[in-house]
């Protein structure tokens, strides 16, 4: 009986964990997969800052250039200008959180905490620096 | 008025609801039968709830769900586009590096009809009625472009011009398709409509308010 009731509460625990950290992606995934599904989509599939909506003419969509060019997440000379908090905080508030462009947009209510950390040590070993 | 004058008239009246009534039954089930022999549900959803948990289970889907489309789209468009088709998404569905040249089936325009009158049936109690002004403004437009960089996945008119994003669907004529309320909906509960998506969640970073500004903007889009 008292093995039943401890099952029954380490149950409740559990449900109760979940039920708090339940913000962001429900399932684990890595930051590279967080990188390839969100990111890419301005930032390019190589992080270069090419991606579909920066340059659509190179996917064949007659567009105009984005007004604002995307980070090169591959370069060390842009990338060192910045710390880890920075990182985080374009991450999470956005372009508008770090007096960058808004294009950028807040992705604090779509990632969790743990998985924007992720990326930002995703995006140190696509620069191969480590900021300032 | 005689007795016999209301009873004619009481009769025609009947008679007229029941051929409104009776026609619109036939459009639905045809519309229903349509979608069932041109297999259009080996690509769209038409059951709610959504059930994606994952990208994986995302990048399985072939095409768009449509088991809220009553209360997304607008019938008009609809009917128009499923006769005569082209590309929402400028990129094919989901992927952010191929352009969507896919041919959608296209209809006749009496299928199209009525599959549309089907479609219209697919509503969410989610997506509230009236709740949207449908209309341009500034206050919208400076969300759209500056305030919250939609533009960066949306593409829309500028002046003659059409400018923004791909990755997200067309918007420069959202007004023809969309239902303001839908988009204010997905805004609000994006979780309901598409759990697992590309676009970042607005929750509580828009406000309530500025939901329905930012959604009557777009649904004014032609």
């Amino acid at each position: 009986m008292i093995m039943i009731r401890k099952m029954f509460l380490i149950a409740v625990f559990s449900v109760g964990i979940l039920a708090f950290t339940g913000k962001g992606t429900a399932f684990a995934v890595s930051a590279e997969e967080n990188y390839k599904f969100y990111c890419t989509q301005c930032h390019g599939m190589d992080g270069k800052g090419e991606g579909a909506n920066a340059k659509p003419k190179v996917v064949g969509i007659d567009l105009p250039e984005m007004s604002v060019t995307p980070r090169n997440h591959t370069s060390p000379e842009d990338m060192n200008k910045l710390t880890d908090i920075d990182i985080e905080n374009a991450i999470s508030g956005g372009g508008a959180a770090v007096s960058k462009s808004t294009i950028m947009p807040p992705w604090g209510k779509t990632l969790t905490e743990a998985e924007i950390k992720d990326l930002t040590a995703y995006l140190r070993k696509l620069c191969k620096c480590k900021g300032k | 008025m005689n007795v016999s004058k209301v009873g004619q008239l009481m009769a025609s009246l009947s008679l007229t609801v029941f051929v409104v009534v009776f026609s619109w039954n036939i459009s639905y089930a045809d519309g229903k039968g349509i979608f069932a022999s041109k297999n259009c549900g080996s690509c769209h959803q038409i059951q709610g709830p959504a059930a994606e948990k994952t990208f994986e289970d995302q990048q399985k889907k072939k095409g768009p769900e449509l088991w809220y489309a009553g209360s997304k789209f607008k019938k008009e468009w609809l009917g128009e586009w499923l006769a005569n088709p082209t590309a929402i998404r400028l990129l094919k569905y989901n992927s952010v590096t191929e352009k969507n040249t896919e041919k959608h089936p296209a209809l006749s325009k009496k299928e199209a009809d009525e599959v549309a009158d089907y479609l219209m049936m697919l509503t969410a109690k989610e997506v509230p009625v009236g709740a949207v002004t449908e209309a341009v403004n500034p206050q919208g437009k400076n969300m759209f472009q500056k305030k919250y960089g939609c533009v960066g996945c949306h593409s829309i008119k500028a002046g003659a011009q059409k400018v923004g994003g791909v990755s997200g669907p067309d918007l420069s004529d959202a007004g023809k398709r969309l239902k303001g309320d839908w988009v204010y909906a997905y805004l609000k509960e994006p979780k309901v409509f598409k759990p697992v998506k590309r676009m970042p969640i607005f929750v509580s970073i828009i406000n309530d308010n500025e939901m329905k500004t930012l959604a009557g903007f777009v649904a004014a889009q032609k």
